[in-house]
C-alpha cells in the first residue's frame, strides 16, 4: 500500500493564479501547489459561514471525494480550513465542464463519437460508484469535467448518497418500504431527475442515476437537457405523468438537421424507461453496441479541446455577459447553480429546489415530445403546459424591450442593458417563427411567468450596475428585498399548486392511467 | 485447493474462517513486499471481505438473508476475526478497507438470538477501541477507523468505555487537526459520544465536570479556529438544552467565566456563531437563581446587550427565536443590581 502523496494543508503552499468560477458561497481558483513542483490545481473555496448548520453535507462531500479512487472520478487532494473558508484542493481540469464547453463552443451538441467517449467514461465511473453502494444523484454535463489530455471525470458529490450509511446523514426519511437498498429523499437537479426520485415515496436506487445518465446523453447531443424550456415544476410533473420517447426527437419538424444512429437512440431509450427495473445497469450499458469501437481520449483532444477557449477565458466572458452569475467550471458548486437557476427560470424554484441549471431556458425546439395518454385529466394539464411555455418564450422576448423603459432600474445604465440584451439573444438562439392558437388560460399563465422573469431580469441588471461600479441606493436595496420576498411568496403558492397537480396525477396513476401511458 | 471445492458453495461460516486464515497470513510480516504469492493471498482476502459484505448487505440480485447474517456474525465473533481485521486494515488496499469498514459497521447491528454479540465482544476487547481512536493520528486510516468507531459507540457500554477513558482528552486535539476530513470525522464522533446515550452522558459530565468544561472552554470555545468554535458552541447548546443534562446545565450557567466566554461569542461577526451562542446565553438569562456575580455582569452590560438584541435577527423567520429573544430582553431589562446576599 504505497503511501499516497499528501498535499500540504496550509494556504501558504498554494499560489492562486486565476478565478475560474464563482457562486454565492464559493469561489473556484486555478492555483499552483508550490512544494509539489508547482503542480496546477483547482481550489474550491467555500464560505462556511454561508452554509448554515449544514456541515454534515460538506463533510460528506469531502469525505466521499477523498475515499473514492477511480480514473473517471474527480478526487480531492485534500481539504483544510482557513478562517471561515474551507479549501478543497483538486486536480485542475483544464477544459472545464462539458456544460461550459457546450455552451461556449458547441451550442448544438457534440458529435456522436465524442459523446460515446464521454459517456463511456461516465459509465465506468458509475459502475464503480454503484458497486461501492454510492449513488451520485446529480449526473449532468455540468458535473462532467475534462482535463487537457481529454480525460473525463465525474465530479461533484454534493448530493451523493450511500445506501450503506443512510443513518449518518440527516434529512433522510427512513424508508418505510421493505428494501433497505432504497433511498427516499429528493436530491439532484430537476431536469435530470428520474421520475421515481421526484416521486420519492416509493424509494429509488441506482437506476435513478441511469435515468440522469440518459438525460445527460440527450444534453450532450442537443446542447441542453430535454424539457429545459419548461418551467421547472411543470417539467417535473410531465416527467411523472408522461412518457417521452427518444424517437420523437427526430420526428419534430425543427430538429431534422441532426440525425442520430440507431444504436445511440436505442441506448438512450433504454436508460429512459419509466420503469427503473427495466433500465440497464451501468455495467450492462458498457456492453451496448453504441460503445463498440469507442475512441480514446485523444479523440476528444482533437475534436473538442482543440481551439477551445480556456476555462479562465470562458469564465471571464461569462462573467462579463452574465453579471455576477456565472457558468460553473472546475469543481461544480451547488450554490453557483442555484444562482444560475434564478436567471432563466420562472422563479418557482428559487427558494426550495436546489441545484438548477437555468441556461437555455427558453431556447428553440421541443426535442422530446411527450406522448399523451388518450384520456385522463392530467393530459389536458400537460398539454397546456407545453403550449404555454412556447408562448412564454415568444412573449418574453417581445416584451423585454418595454421592460427597459418601464422598469425603474433596468433602464438606468446602458452598458448593463446592452449586456442584458446580449445575454437574452444568446439565450434565445434563433427567433421563433409563427405562433399557434393560444387559449386564454394559457396566456394568463404565460404572462405570470413572464412577469416573474422580468423581475429577475431587473434584478440582474441591478447587479450588473453594481458590478460596473454604479451605486444602488439603500432604498432600492430595500425594494429588492421586498421584491424577493414577494417572489418567494409567489413561488410558495406555485409550489402548492404544483403539489396539488401532482396529487391529482398520482390519483390517476393509481387508477390505472399509468397503464395507458405504458402502451403508447 | 480452490479448484477442488469450487462446486460446493461456501457457507457464511466458511467464508469467515477463510477470511480469518488469510488475515493471519496478512498479519505476518513479509520480507519481500513484491512477493507474488502474498499478492495472490491478499487478493483472495479482498474477495472474501467483499463477499462478507454482500452477504450482510445483499446485492443487486438479492436481499440479505437473516439466517446467513446470523451465521456470519456468530462465526465472526466466536474468535478474534474482528481484532485481526482491525489490525490488518492498514495492509489492505483502499477498496478493501472500505468494504471492511462496512462489514464492521453492519456487524454492530446484527443480532444473534436477540443478543448484540458485537457489543459483548467489544466489552471484552476494549483495546480494539484504543486502536480505532488512535486512528485519528494517521491520516490514511482515520476515516476508516473513525467510521468503525462511530458504529461501535452505538453500544452504550462501548460509549461509556470511551467516555471514561483517557482518550476523551485527545478528542479536543483531534477535532482541530489541520486535515478537514479527519477533523470533521473526529468532531462527528465527539458529538455522538456526548449526545447519543443520555444517561451515560449525564453521568460522565457530572463526574468530569471540572476538567471537561475547562478544556471545552479554553480549547474549543476560545479556539482561534472558526470551525472549532462554531461546532463547539452548537454542541454545547445541544448538550445543555438536553433535559437529561439539567444538573450540568444549572451548574454551567452559574459560572461567570462561562458567561464571559458566551458574551464574547455573542459579539462574533459570524452570524452562525452568534445565533448558536444566543441559544446558550439565554440559559444564563433565564436562570431563576442567578448568582450575584452573574447578575452584576448582566447589569453592567445591560445597555450593550439590549442594543445587540435589538438588531439581532436570524436569516429565516423563526418564531421560537423571536420569543426567546423577547424573553431574554425582558429578563435583562428587569434585573436589579443586588448589593449583597
Amino acid at each position: 500500500m504505497a503511501q499516497e502523496l499528501h498535499y500540504p494543508l496550509d494556504s501558504s503552499s498554494y499560489k492562486i493564479l486565476d478565478e475560474i468560477g464563482v457562486g454565492v458561497s464559493a469561489v473556484v481558483y486555478k492555483a499552483i501547489c508550490i512544494p509539489m513542483n508547482s503542480t496546477v490545481v483547482a481550489i474550491k473555496s467555500i464560505d462556511l459561514d454561508q452554509s448554515r448548520a449544514d456541515f454534515d453535507n460538506i463533510r460528506w462531500e469531502t469525505k466521499t471525494m477523498s475515499l473514492l479512487s477511480h480514473p473517471n472520478i474527480l478526487k480531492a487532494h485534500c481539504s483544510f480550513t482557513i478562517g471561515r473558508r474551507l479549501w478543497v484542493v483538486m486536480p485542475f481540469m483544464s477544459a472545464g465542464s462539458l456544460q461550459s464547453i457546450i455552451s461556449s463552443s458547441f451550442p448544438d451538441g457534440l458529435s456522436e463519437p465524442c459523446i460515446a467517449v464521454v459517456l463511456k467514461a461516465i459509465l465506468h465511473a458509475l459502475s464503480y460508484l454503484h458497486n461501492q453502494g454510492h449513488l451520485h444523484r446529480d449526473i449532468k454535463a455540468g458535473n462532467i469535467l475534462v482535463d487537457s489530455n481529454g480525460h473525463v471525470k465525474l465530479a461533484d458529490f454534493g448530493v451523493s448518497a450511500s445506501i450503506y450509511e443512510s443513518s449518518t446523514r440527516g434529512g433522510w426519511a427512513s424508508s418505510s418500504c421493505s428494501s433497505r437498498l432504497l433511498l427516499t429523499d429528493v436530491a439532484g437537479t430537476p431536469y435530470w431527475m428520474a421520475p421515481e426520485v421526484i416521486h420519492s415515496h416509493t424509494g429509488y436506487s441506482y437506476k435513478a442515476d441511469i435515468w440522469s445518465f440518459g438525460i445527460t446523453a440527450l444534453e450532450l447531443a442537443h446542447g441542453r437537457p430535454p424539457l429545459s424550456h419548461l418551467p421547472l415544476s411543470k417539467s417535473l410533473i410531465m416527467r411523472i405523468t408522461k412518457r417521452f420517447l427518444f424517437s420523437d426527437y427526430e420526428n419534430h419538424e425543427k430538429n431534422q438537421n441532426k440525425k442520430f444512429s440507431k444504436a445511440f437512440k436505442d441506448m438512450v431509450a433504454a436508460c429512459l424507461d419509466q420503469d427503473p427495473s427495466k433500465r440497464p445497469s451501468a455495467e450492462k450499458l458498457l456492453k451496448h453496441p453504441f460503445f463498440k469501437n469507442c475512441r480514446g481520449s485523444d479523440f476528444l483532444v482533437k475534436n473538442i479541446l482543440h481551439g477551445l477557449p480556456s476555462v479562465e477565458e470562458r469564465f471571464k466572458e461569462s462573467k462579463a455577459l452574465h453579471g455576477i452569475t456565472t457558468v460553473t467550471n472546475n469543481g461544480e458548486e451547488e450554490e453557483e447553480e442555484e444562482e444560475e437557476g434564478t436567471e432563466g427560470e420562472t422563479g418557482s424554484e428559487i427558494v426550495k429546489i436546489r441545484r438548477i441549471s437555468g441556461w437555455n431556458f427558453n431556447e428553440e425546439g421541443f426535442e422530446l415530445r411527450p406522448v399523451f395518454p388518450t384520456e385522463s385529466k392530467d393530459d389536458s394539464i400537460a398539454k397546456q403546459v407545453c403550449v404555454g411555455s412556447e408562448t412564454i418564450s415568444h412573449d418574453r422576448k417581445t416584451e423585454l424591450g418595454e421592460s427597459g423603459d418601464s422598469g425603474e432600474s433596468s433602464g438606468r445604465s446602458s452598458p448593463g442593458r446592452v449586456a442584458e440584451e446580449m445575454k437574452l439573444n444568446h439565450e434565445h438562439g434563433e427567433t421563433r417563427k409563427g405562433d399557434k392558437g393560444i387559449d386564454k388560460e394559457t396566456m394568463v399563465g404565460g404572462l405570470m411567468v413572464l412577469k416573474r422573469s422580468l423581475d429577475e431580469q431587473r434584478q440582474k441588471v441591478v447587479n450588473l450596475i453594481g458590478m460596473l461600479g454604479g451605486k444602488v441606493s439603500r432604498e432600492e436595496q430595500l425594494l429588492q428585498v421586498i421584491e424577493r420576498l414577494g417572489m418567494e411568496l409567489e413561488s410558495e403558492k406555485q409550489k402548492n399548486f404544483d403539489l396539488e397537480l401532482e396529487l391529482e396525477s398520482n390519483k390517476h396513476l393509481f387508477s390505472g392511467a399509468y397503464n395507458d401511458c405504458e402502451t403508447e | 485447493m480452490k479448484g477442488l471445492f469450487k462446486s460446493k458453495p461456501r457457507t457464511p461460516t466458511d467464508i469467515v474462517r477463510q477470511t480469518r486464515d488469510l488475515l493471519i497470513y496478512a498479519d505476518r510480516p513479509s520480507s519481500d513486499p513484491r512477493d507474488a504469492k502474498r499478492e495472490e493471498k491478499m487478493e483472495e482476502l479482498s474477495r472474501n471481505i467483499r463477499e462478507l459484505k454482500s452477504i450482510l448487505y445483499g446485492n443487486s440480485e438479492s436481499e440479505p438473508i437473516s439466517e446467513a447474517c446470523a451465521q456470519l456474525t456468530q462465526e465472526f465473533f466466536r474468535e478474534n476475526t474482528l481484532r485481526l481485521l482491525i489490525i490488518c486494515l492498514p495492509k489492505l488496499n483502499l477498496e478493501t478497507r472500505k468494504d471492511a469498514t462496512q462489514v464492521v459497521a453492519n456487524l454492530q447491528r446484527q443480532q444473534v438470538q436477540s443478543r448484540l454479540i458485537a457489543s459483548e465482544y467489544l466489552e471484552k476487547n476494549t483495546d480494539l477501541l484504543d486502536i480505532l481512536i488512535g486512528g485519528y493520528e494517521n491520516t490514511d486510516m482515520a476515516l476508516h477507523y473513525g467510521a468503525m468507531l462511530r458504529e461501535c459507540i452505538r453500544h452504550q457500554s462501548v460509549a461509556r468505555y470511551v467516555l471514561e477513558s483517557e482518550h476523551m482528552k485527545k478528542f479536543f486535539d483531534y477535532i482541530q487537526l489541520p486535515n478537514f476530513d479527519v477533523a470533521a470525522d473526529a468532531a462527528a464522533t465527539f458529538k455522538e459520544l456526548l449526545t447519543r446515550h443520555k444517561s451515560t452522558v449525564a453521568e460522565f459530565l457530572s463526574k468530569n465536570y471540572e476538567w471537561f468544561f475547562a478544556e471545552y472552554n479554553s480549547k474549543l470555545l476560545e479556539s482561534a479556529n472558526y470551525i472549532t468554535r462554531r461546532q463547539a458552541i452548537k454542541l454545547l447548546g445541544d448538550i445543555l438544552l438536553d433535559r437529561s443534562n439539567s444538573v450540568v446545565m444549572t451548574r454551567y450557567v452559574s459560572s461567570r467565566d462561562n458567561l464571559r466566554i458566551l458574551m464574547n461569542l455573542l459579539r462574533e461577526s459570524s452570524k452562525s456563531i452568534q445565533t448558536e451562542a444566543f441559544h446558550v446565553f439565554k440559559l444564563f438569562a433565564a436562570n431563576q437563581n442567578k448568582p450575584p456575580d452573574i447578575v452584576t455582569i448582566l447589569v453592567a452590560n445591560r445597555s450593550k446587550l439590549l442594543r445587540l438584541f435589538a438588531d439581532f435577527k436570524t436569516d429565516k423567520e423563526d418564531e421560537q427565536f423571536e420569543a426567546d429573544k423577547a424573553q431574554v430582553v425582558k429578563e435583562i431589562a428587569a434585573l436589579e443590581p443586588r448589593e449583597r446576599t
